[in-house]
């Protein structure tokens, strides 16, 4: 269970990661920091690995019977999926602008989550290594 | 069958007598006014058809004499060589895959004059309402503005100073050569505003020069109280019955001047001192049970009236000319909640590198490089700055910082003298451009370069594209910019290989190099692929001279666009330039293939819109290389299938470029070739800006939200052009984030770019406008072209991101609320339901430009329209200036069997138009012959019992029977009616902006239904199978107004 939970841990920290530096990056788009070509390409590098991390955290979780833990996360997963499905999840540099605000709100929204889970895995984490002592 | 004969048409009767005395009084006109083109001349030879007579027709050889006995003036844009001295119009002599009856030079005679030949009266003629100077002149006659001058300006003209001490002096403007004095300078009261210094001498008029200084507090209750002596708060209960009654301020306090400030109108003094705290006013008009006034359609905007002494310099060319810039809101709302409240939209519609025609002003050019720019806001200085320090600082006029006046403003260095500086050309117009020093250059100036990208596979030579393209390219090779002999000219073909052209200046015949590798592009050889078009200029005359025969027998229908595209970008991206694309199928070789997604059982559907959007990410991707590289694409599709427009028109979408369109193009119809050949030879030969940005400024408080129009978004408020393409249009949306203080905002557009003769320039364009608090003088001010443009904009973006019922939707809403807003804000009848539905007078046509903006061939709801057709109408929609995109919206339709007697003849201002008729098709008599034209095609409607006598001397068959429906030319034929007629499309096909040439068809009343259906869903006042009728649509408006003006009624009482 230790080890579970720190995997938890780690995927968790990891998209919070990535999220982190994607908001910093639309702030520095609207500042003139970054051109939105080279945004975009920064940013689309990261959106499938990102996704990919995501659905093998639910999957573990799944796999490792956490069942409240990996219903919300299929929830995630099943946006995620649909986005890719209906060709909206990379970043497209010609409507960034008009899109820039969605795509913040959507950052936020997903670090909260992330955050929320984060804290929850560590209860968890926390509730296994005192079960297993 | 025999019925309705009239009077005062000579064609209702059979066989008519009654025509030919018109014949014979007809020519007296001309005849009248000196030595007419139509001058009557022996009979042609036989044999010679009349649509293939040589240009060197003896009618049309007694030419170079206008009516007027004076020489003719070259006409075509600006940049071409003299009619007599240019080469033949492209395509004129037959190439190889033509019919050898084709003459695309019978293009001259269509209108019966050379395009190039009109007298030089008629530019003016076609445009009134966009020449300089006419913002404050020209008005619609019934349109009082200006009636409710305040009390407060009555009395600052009795009471203003002398107008020596005026700044709107002309002695202000120009003294004395040689004897400057700084005093002299600066208008006494400018610098008596810097120095503080009696303000009571001038109690009425300074205010506005110094609004928003230090120094002028004491000064500004005065002037915000005046107009709420008049003016009570949006939202009011005494605003109803104010604007209720809106001639009580004329009369109460304006009706003497009246007389006087009218007169003043048309004198320059007098367009800067007419402004004031005075409003706009609102003449409400009801538009139920009345047909729409669509001579208003060429009305101007409505004036802007700027506080008196905005502009530190009289000249009535201070603010921007609403042909390169017009607000969609003439008043600026000093809040954003006004704003919203008052339901118009805001925005900006800019045409900043729009062609100058025979008549117009060219751009002022201010050649010494003293670039006056704030420290802060970067904006360039303007007619709107004013002048602090005895003139040694100025003031921003957008952000109010001090700046240094630079040193050498007041210094001309060709003489090396003192200069005066109110006759620099920046304090002076609003449409201004600079030469810019080397701190605006990355790198030197780019020469303009072409790079033909031609599909020659098996449909594109069958059409005859690649011959037609050739031959055009090889006659325009003289037109092409190219005057300081810079210009690079490059050629790649395409099928299922690319083949390159080496094109060494020292070689007799090009090389031509094979890449059959198509996977991974790579170009053959590292120079003489992209040559100097001086240098080489046989080789290229050799290779365009054969291009045509060269793929005479291919049988490949394979074609590797995409590969042809990145090549062509891997040869020109160093430098940057053109990609113009000539393309006949769909590329089906990766990358970039496309399939025929085209599903008839689609349209109509919600699922329409996705076959609206790129099918193919390469395109847009590719899109965006170009754009960094300062490479434009430019695609010419000429197909007889599916040609996925949506996907490919998103390379011009992203770079500056355009789309054009030609479905079912076939060379083999001279129609066809000639119309492509027109438009591809004046595309070439027209000016291009390269390596540009613009960038629009804006006074505090207000961002620039959104764009539209071909460009890439650089920067949250930068736009990347490659090319900025001649007569494009922008429009932009502008949020007010902050409450406005200022008396006027002011809007400045620069565009940085590269000139086709390798100068680095800037045009700045600055558009000043004042700010009002009441909803009344928003509504007074509201421009319906301007909002028309910018409403099809964004319909435009709306159908290509979710739907098009939800474009037709937000549209059909934002009329009811303009209107709804307009009812219970601005009328008596507040809330509940009232038989009239009521507008002001500047918007009457709003509705029905939406209306015809729904019905369009964009937006409109129906299963029959090709999707190509489709995408090529929102192209268009979202790239034509307004002065093309109103009649696009509402076609001009003019009868021609009963038109008046000087119709189509010269007058004054050149060939005199029919007068235009609503789009009712109540208006479509049996007998009659209708003319019908929206910028991009033109229509003859017949009638069925139509003359024979017509019949004969139009289209020269002897009755209905025999005449042939379609695209045609119209013959040229030895009679008044027919050189009316042709005078008539002639004159259509060049009054307005852009390369377009219209086709010609002939629709006949009982003929080919989807001929005929076509042209009726141009009567947008008449209900077409789905969309209501104009009627139906105002009492649609007005249920639905209702239903949601009530609740918000009944929370008012």
């Amino acid at each position: 269970m230790p080890g579970e939970a720190m995997l938890f841990l780690f995927g968790t920290i990891m998209a919070a990661i990535l999220l982190f530096s994607m908001t910093i990056m639309f702030s520095d788009l609207e500042c003139d920091y970054i051109n939105p070509i080279d945004l975009c390409n920064k940013l689309n590098q990261f959106v499938l690995p990102e996704m990919m991390a995501h659905a093998f955290l639910t999957f573990m979780l799944i796999i490792n019977g956490s069942w409240f833990a990996g219903a919300i996360n299929l929830v995630l997963v099943a946006y995620n999926v649909n986005r890719v499905m209906n060709n909206r999840h990379m970043y497209d540099a010609t409507e960034i602008f008009r899109t820039i605000g969605q795509h913040k709100t959507e950052c936020f929204a997903k670090l909260g989550f992330y955050l929320i889970s984060f804290f929850y895995y560590l209860y968890r984490m926390i509730v296994a290594l005192i079960d297993e002592s | 069958m025999a019925n309705l004969p009239t009077q005062q048409t000579p064609y209702n009767r059979p066989p008519s007598p009654n025509f030919r005395p018109m014949q014979n009084n007809d020519p007296s006109q001309p005849v009248q006014r000196g030595p007419s083109p139509y001058r009557p001349h022996p009979p042609v030879p036989g044999g010679v058809s009349p649509n293939q007579r040589p240009v060197t027709d003896p009618r049309y050889s007694n030419q170079p004499l206008s009516p007027f006995g004076r020489p003719y003036t070259p006409l075509g844009p600006p940049g071409l060589p003299n009619p007599q001295t240019r080469p033949p119009p492209p395509g004129v002599s037959p190439s190889p895959p033509l019919p050898t009856g084709f003459r695309p030079s019978s293009n001259i005679p269509h209108s019966g004059v050379s395009p190039a030949g009109f007298p030089p009266g008629i530019r003016p003629s076609v445009s009134p309402s966009y020449r300089p100077g006419q913002i404050q002149q020209g008005r619609p006659p019934s349109y009082p503005v200006q009636q409710t001058t305040s009390a407060n300006y009555q009395i600052m003209q009795s009471n203003s100073p002398p107008p020596v001490e005026s700044p709107v002096s002309p002695t202000g403007t120009s003294p004395p050569i040689g004897a400057h004095k700084p005093k002299r300078l600066y208008p006494k009261q400018i610098n008596e505003a810097y120095t503080e210094t009696s303000y009571e001498q001038y109690p009425t008029f300074t205010p506005a020069v110094t609004a928003g200084i230090t120094g002028s507090q004491q000064l500004q209750p005065s002037i915000q109280q005046q107009p709420s002596q008049f003016f009570t708060p949006a939202g009011d209960q005494n605003y109803a019955s104010t604007t209720a009654a809106p001639t009580q301020y004329g009369q109460q306090f304006s009706q003497p001047q009246q007389p006087s400030s009218m007169a003043g109108m048309t004198n320059q003094f007098s367009n800067m001192g007419l402004g004031g705290p005075s409003q706009s006013q609102l003449v409400p008009t009801h538009l139920i049970g009345i047909p729409p006034n669509i001579m208003d359609l060429d009305a101007p905007p409505p004036t802007i009236n700027l506080p008196l002494n905005t502009s530190v310099t009289p000249s009535d060319k201070a603010n921007c000319d609403p042909s390169y810039k017009r607000s969609t809101l003439n008043t600026i709302p000093a809040t954003s909640s006004l704003l919203s409240k008052s339901r118009l939209p805001l925005g900006l519609v800019i045409t900043p590198y729009r062609s100058l025609k025979e008549g117009d002003d060219p751009v002022p050019v201010v050649t010494d490089t003293v670039i006056a720019r704030c420290r802060r806001c970067r904006t360039y200085i303007n007619p709107f700055v004013t002048f602090a320090e005895g003139g040694q600082k100025w003031k921003c006029n957008m952000c109010f910082l001090l700046n240094e006046v630079p040193q050498q403003f007041d210094w001309d260095i060709q003489t090396n003298k003192q200069a005066d500086r109110w006759k620099r050309a920046e304090l002076n117009h609003a449409v201004v451009e600079f030469v810019a020093p080397t701190e605006y250059m990355v790198r030197p100036p780019q020469p303009p370069v072409y790079l033909f990208v031609i599909d020659v596979s098996y449909p594109a030579v069958q059409s005859g594209v690649v011959a037609t393209a050739a031959r055009t390219i090889l006659e325009s090779l003289d037109r092409i910019p190219n005057e300081e002999n810079r210009t690079k000219i490059g050629f790649i073909t395409v099928d299922t290989s690319l083949h390159f052209y080496s094109l060494n200046s020292n070689a007799s015949v090009p090389q031509m190099l094979v890449v059959s590798d198509i996977e991974d592009v790579f170009l053959p050889q590292p120079d003489d692929l992209l040559v100097n078009l001086t240098e080489a200029r046989t080789v290229v005359e050799s290779l365009l001279g054969s291009l045509g025969d060269m793929f005479k027998d291919t049988q490949t229908v394979g074609n590797a666009l995409g590969s042809a595209l990145l090549a062509g970008f891997k040869l020109i991206s160093p430098i940057g330039g053109k990609i113009v694309v000539l393309q006949s199928s769909l590329p089906n070789i990766n990358p970039g293939s496309l399939k025929a997604r085209d599903d008839p059982k689609m349209l109509g559907t919600p699922k329409e819109s996705s076959l609206l959007q790129s099918a193919d990410p390469f395109y847009k991707k590719f899109a965006v290389d170009c754009s960094r590289s300062q490479v434009c694409v430019d695609m010419f599709l000429l197909g007889s299938q599916y040609s996925d427009v949506a996907t490919l028109g998103c390379c011009p979408r992203y770079t500056g470029g355009q789309t054009y369109f030609y479905p079912a193009f076939n060379a083999g119809r001279s129609e066809d070739a000639l119309k492509f050949a027109h438009e591809f030879a004046e595309f070439l030969a027209s000016p291009i800006a390269l390596e540009a940005v613009m960038r629009v400024r804006a006074s505090k408080g207000i961002r620039m939200s959104a764009f539209h129009g071909n460009f890439f978004v650089r920067q949250t408020d930068l736009l990347a052009l490659p090319n900025v393409s001649r007569d494009h249009s922008y429009t932009i949306e502008v949020d007010i984030e902050e409450n406005i203080t200022t008396q006027t905002v002011c809007f400045q557009t620069a565009l940085l770019h590269t000139t086709c003769f390798g100068e680095r320039r800037i045009r700045v364009l600055t558009l000043a406008l004042p700010v009002t608090n009441s909803i009344s003088e928003l509504f007074a001010s509201a421009d319906q072209v301007a909002i028309t443009t910018l409403l099809a904009n964004k319909a435009v973006e709306r159908s290509l991101s979710s739907k098009l019922e939800d474009a037709r939707d937000a549209l059909t809403n934002k009329m009811i609320d303009i209107l709804g807003v307009y009812k219970s804000a601005l009328t008596s009848s507040q809330s509940g339901a009232s038989p009239q539905l009521q507008i002001c007078n500047n918007l009457k046509l709003l509705p029905l430009l939406s209306l015809g903006l729904l019905k369009h061939v964009g937006l409109r709801a129906s299963s029959q329209i090709p999707t190509d057709l489709r995408s090529y109408a929102m192209c268009l929609l979202t790239t034509m200036p307004s002065q093309l995109l109103i009649p696009y919206l509402h076609p001009r339709f003019y009868s021609l069997h009963n038109m008046s007697q000087e119709a189509g003849t010269y007058g004054t201002e050149g060939i005199i138009m029919p007068r235009p008729f609503n789009l009712s098709s109540e208006k479509l008599e049996r007998h009659g012959a209708y003319l019908l034209e929206d910028s991009q095609n033109i229509f003859i409607w017949i009638g069925k019992q139509v003359s024979p006598q017509l019949c004969m001397d139009l289209l020269d068959v002897r009755s209905y029977e025999e005449i042939r429906a379609g695209k045609v030319t119209l013959p040229q034929l030895d009679n008044v009616f027919s050189q009316r007629v042709n005078a008539i499309i002639g004159k259509t096909r060049e009054m307005r902006r852009g390369v377009y040439y219209p086709h010609l068809y002939i629709i006949k009343e009982d003929g080919d239904p989807s001929l005929r259906l076509w042209f009726l869903s141009h009567i947008i006042e008449d209900r077409t199978d789905t969309v209501m009728s104009y009627p139906q649509w105002l009492a649609h408006l007005k249920d639905k107004m209702v239903e949601q003006v009530s609740p918000i009624g009944r929370f008012y009482y």
